[in-house]
C-alpha cells in the first residue's frame, strides 16, 4: 500500500454504493460450478436482491441466465458496483476497464496481492493508482466483500447451504467489520443461528483503500447500525492512531466493540528502553481502546453477548445491579459472576426492604437477589420489580427466569418488557434451559430484552452496559463497586 | 522549544540518538518538570565548587557521548557527603570511564566531565515513561518502581496527548494503587504532583515527537503537599 494514504484521514465518500448498489457487475463470472465467479452471481440472482445484475467474462454469453459481456464497455446501463474475481495479474487491466465505464465502487475478492510479497504489492499499488485517478473506492483485495441484510447486496462467495446468511431484526442491528474474510463468513453463518440482528458485514482484506476508520465513520452515521463491531489483527503504521482519533468522535454516540488478536511480541523485543520493553503493541492498543471509549472484548462470544445487550438496551447510569429470580442457585451464580466483572449487587435499603416484605410472601428472599421462589407466577415478578424500581436504588436489572416451573406463565415476558419500558433502565434476562426456554428467549428478544442462557453470559452483557454508560455519561456515571475489572 | 530542538540537533550531529543527562534535565526544566538541582563540571575542582552550590550530599555521573549505560561503566557515585568524597568520586569516575573505553576498544570522550545532582531524599518510587508504538504512535506509561514494574509489570498506558482525567485514571488503575494512599501508617502520596508531571511529559512529547523513548526512572513521589521529583531521565530520539 502506498505510504501516507492514511494521512489524508477518513474518506467516506462513495462508500454508500457498496451497500446500496442498484446495479452490480461480476467481473470474472463463471459457469463452473463451485467457483467463486459463479457463487457471487448466484447471490445476486436471488429474488431478494432487486437491482440489476451483469456478468463480465469474454468466454461466455451468459452465466446462470445473467447476460455476460466481454468487457464493462458493452454493458448497456450504468453499473454502481463491480465485484472483481479475476487473477491478480490481470487485475490492473480489469480496473482500467471498470474505470472507463465510470463505476466508482469496486470489491476485489481475489488474492495474490500484497499478502503474497513484493510482486503482489506492486499489482495492488497499480489498482490503487487507477482508483485514485478516477475517484473510485476499493474494498479488498483478498476479502469476501460485503453483506447488507437490507439491500441484499451479498458478495460472500460461500454457498448458502454451507454458510447461512444473517438477517436484520426489527429491534436492533449490529454491523461487523472484519480484517479476516474467513471470520467474516464464519460470523455471518454463526450470527444467523444466534438470532442476532445484523445490518452489514464487511470483510476488509488487505485494506488497500477502504479501511477501519473509513467504515467506522460510515457506520457511525448509518441508521440501520446500532452497534459497530470489529475484528482486527492490527493496523498499518499510524493506522491505529487514526482509528483511535475517529473512534473518539464515534463512541459517545454509538457503542464500538473490538476483538483484536496479535500480541506484537516482535515490536516489544526490538524496543531498547524500559518503557518500550514493557509496552508491546497490545498493551498500547488496550490503552488506546480504553481512552477512545472502545469496548474491547476478549473473544467473539463476549463480543456478541455484549453487542446484543448494547443494541437493544440503553446504557446504564451506574453499576448497581438488581437480580430478581425464581431460582436461588441461579441468583447466587449470577451474583458471583456480576461481582467478578466488577459490578455491585447491593442489598435493598431499609425502606425498600420493608415494602418488599409487605408485598411479597413471607418465604421469598428479599435481599438482592430477590428470590420470588419456585412457585412464583408473573405477577410476583411484577410486584418485586414495581417496588424495587420505585426510587433510584438500581441501575441495571437482571431477571432470572427459570421456565421449567409450571406456575410461571409466558406473561412474565410482558411483565419484564413493561418494567423495562417504564423504568428506561437496561434489563437483561437469564433463562437456562432447553427448547421451551429457547423459544421463550426468542420472544423475549423480539420484545427488545436481550436474553442469555447463563448468568456468566448475562454478566458480560451487564458489564458492557455499565462500561458503555461510563463512556457515555463520564463523571455522571455512578460507581459504587471498587473498580471496573475486565470481564 | 527552540532550546529543545537545538539539543536534538546537537545529539544527532554527534551521532547520538540519546541525549546527555544534563540535556535531558534542561529539556525537562524547560517544561517545568520538577527535578533536583543539577550542574556539570569538567574538573575535580569545579565539581567540588558546584557540589557546594547545590548542597551536599550529591550524586556524580559520567557525562559522555560514548557512554549510555553509566553504571556499567562505573560512572555513577551516589550519596557523596563531603568535598573530599566529591573529589575522589570525580577521579574514580574518570578512571573507570577510561578503563571502560579501553576494554570496549573505544576512545571515550571525557571532555564533558560529570553531571552533578542533588542526592534526592528517597520517596515512593514510580516510573513515568514514553514509547512510540508503530501502530498507535506515542504512548505514556505509568507504574510504581522497583519490583512492581520489574517483576509484576504493573503498569498502565495512555496515548499522548492525555487529558488530566486520563492521568488520574492511570494513577488509580494500577494494581498497587493503594500504596499511593499511604500504607503502614504513612501519609498519602502527592498524587496531584504526579498528575502534574504526567501532563507535562505528555505536552513535552506532543510538542517534540522526535522523542521516541523516555524513562523518568526513578521518579520520587513524596507525601501529600511535598511534591515529586524526576530523579533520572533518559531520552532517546529518532535518527
Amino acid at each position: 500500500m502506498s505510504e501516507g494514504y492514511y494521512v489524508s484521514g477518513v474518506k467516506t465518500e462513495g462508500l454508500d454504493l457498496f451497500f446500496n448498489a442498484k446495479s452490480v457487475a461480476i467481473y470474472g463470472a463463471s459457469v463452473t460450478p463451485n467457483s467463486v465467479g459463479q457463487a457471487i452471481v448466484q447471490n445476486f440472482i436471488k429474488p431478494m436482491y432487486e437491482g440489476k445484475v451483469y456478468a463480465v467474462n469474454p468466454k461466455y454469453r451468459q452465466v446462470l441466465g445473467v447476460p455476460c459481456y466481454p468487457s464493462m464497455q458493452e454493458i448497456p446501463g450504468e453499473v454502481d458496483m463491480v465485484v472483481v474475481a479475476v487473477p491478480a495479474r490481470i487485475a490492473p487491466r480489469v480496473m482500467q476497464d471498470v474505470a472507463e465505464k465510470g463505476t466508482k465502487a469496486v470489491i476485489v475478492v481475489s488474492g495474490g496481492f500484497s499478502e503474497t510479497g513484493p510482486k503482489g504489492a506492486e499489482l495492488e499499488d497499480e489498482i490503487v493508482e487507477i482508483a485514485k485517478k478516477h475517484g473510485m473506492r476499493i474494498i479488498g483485495p483478498n476479502c469476501v466483500g460485503v453483506i447488507d441484510t437490507h439491500s441484499h447486496v451479498d458478495t460472500f462467495f460461500l454457498p448458502e447451504y454451507r454458510c447461512n446468511r444473517p438477517k436484520p431484526s426489527n429491534v436492533a442491528n449490529i454491523s461487523l467489520v472484519s480484517q479476516s474474510g474467513a471470520f467474516a463468513a464464519a460470523i455471518a453463518d454463526w450470527t444467523s443461528e444466534l438470532g442476532l440482528g445484523i445490518s452489514k458485514i464487511i470483510s476488509l482484506g488487505n485494506k488497500c483503500d477502504v479501511d477501519d476508520d473509513d467504515l467506522l465513520h460510515y457506520l457511525a452515521h448509518d441508521d440501520t447500525t446500532q452497534v459497530i463491531c470489529y475484528y482486527t489483527e492490527g493496523y498499518d503504521p499510524g493506522g491505529g492512531r487514526s482509528f483511535f482519533e475517529t473512534a473518539k468522535k464515534v463512541t459517545s454516540k454509538k457503542p464500538v466493540i473490538v476483538v483484536k488478536s496479535g500480541r506484537g511480541e516482535r515490536a516489544r523485543a526490538a524496543a531498547s528502553s524500559h518503557t518500550g520493553s514493557l509496552a508491546g503493541s497490545d498493551k498500547v492498543a488496550d490503552a488506546a481502546y480504553k481512552q477512545a471509549g472502545i469496548i474491547r472484548a476478549d473473544n467473539f462470544e463476549h463480543m456478541f453477548d455484549m453487542a446484543k445487550a448494547l443494541s437493544m438496551q440503553p446504557p446504564a447510569r451506574g453499576d448497581r445491579v438488581l437480580i430478581v429470580t425464581n431460582g436461588g442457585g441461579l441468583g447466587v451464580m449470577t451474583t458471583d459472576a456480576l461481582e467478578a466483572v466488577g459490578l455491585a449487587v447491593p442489598p435493598p435499603p431499609p425502606e425498600l426492604e420493608e415494602r418488599l416484605r409487605e408485598s411479597l410472601p413471607g418465604y421469598c428472599a428479599i435481599h438482592n437477589p430477590i428470590d420470588v421462589v419456585g412457585d412464583a407466577n408473573a405477577s410476583r415478578y411484577d410486584i418485586a420489580l414495581k417496588e424495587a424500581l420505585q426510587g433510584d436504588y438500581y441501575d441495571i436489572v437482571v431477571a432470572g427466569v427459570l421456565l421449567q416451573t409450571p406456575s410461571l406463565g409466558m406473561d412474565v415476558t410482558n411483565v419484564v418488557a413493561n418494567h423495562q419500558r417504564q423504568s428506561k433502565k437496561p434489563f437483561i434476562v437469564v433463562s437456562m434451559g432447553g427448547s421451551f426456554t429457547t423459544k421463550a428467549g426468542e420472544i423475549m428478544q423480539l420484545m427488545g430484552i436481550p436474553t442469555y442462557a447463563t448468568g456468566e453470559k448475562a454478566s458480560v452483557a451487564a458489564w458492557a452496559l455499565a462500561r458503555y454508560g461510563e463512556i457515555k455519561f463520564g463523571r455522571e456515571f455512578k460507581r459504587t463497586a471498587g473498580r471496573t475489572n475486565h470481564k | 522549544m527552540k532550546e529543545v530542538k537545538k539539543i536534538f540537533e546537537n545529539a544527532r550531529a554527534e551521532g547520538r540518538v540519546f541525549v546527555l543527562e544534563n540535556e535531558a534535565k534542561d529539556i525537562m526544566r524547560s517544561y517545568d518538570i520538577p527535578i533536583p538541582p543539577y550542574a556539570t563540571a569538567s574538573t575535580a575542582d569545579e565539581a567540588v565548587e558546584k557540589a557546594k552550590q547545590i548542597g551536599l550530599p550529591v550524586v556524580l555521573k559520567i557525562l559522555s557521548k560514548d557512554i549510555l549505560h553509566k553504571s556499567d561503566a562505573g560512572g555513577v557515585k551516589i550519596n557523596l557527603k563531603t568535598e573530599d568524597d566529591v573529589r575522589k568520586a570525580f577521579e574514580e569516575i574518570m578512571q573507570n570511564a577510561k578503563k571502560y573505553g579501553e576494554e570496549k576498544g573505544i576512545d571515550v570522550d571525557l571532555s564533558r566531565g560529570v553531571f552533578i545532582s542533588d542526592f534526592a531524599d528517597m520517596g515512593t518510587e514510580v516510573i513515568i515513561g514514553v514509547t512510540k508504538d508503530p501502530q498507535f504512535g506515542h504512548a505514556l506509561m505509568f507504574g510504581l518502581g522497583g519490583i512492581f514494574v520489574e517483576i509484576l509489570k504493573d503498569v498502565t498506558f495512555r496515548l499522548i496527548p492525555l487529558t488530566e482525567n486520563d492521568a488520574r485514571e492511570m494513577i488509580r488503575e494500577i494494581k498497587a494503587a493503594k500504596i499511593l494512599d499511604g500504607i503502614r501508617g504513612e501519609k498519602p502520596r502527592d498524587t496531584d504532583a504526579l498528575v502534574d508531571i504526567i501532563m507535562k511529559v505528555s505536552k513535552m512529547v506532543n510538542e517534540n515527537p522526535e522523542i521516541i523513548e523516555l524513562d523518568c526512572n526513578p521518579t520520587f513521589v513524596y507525601e501529600q503537599g511535598k511534591g515529586a521529583l524526576v530523579v533520572d531521565a533518559r531520552i532517546i530520539i529518532s535518527e
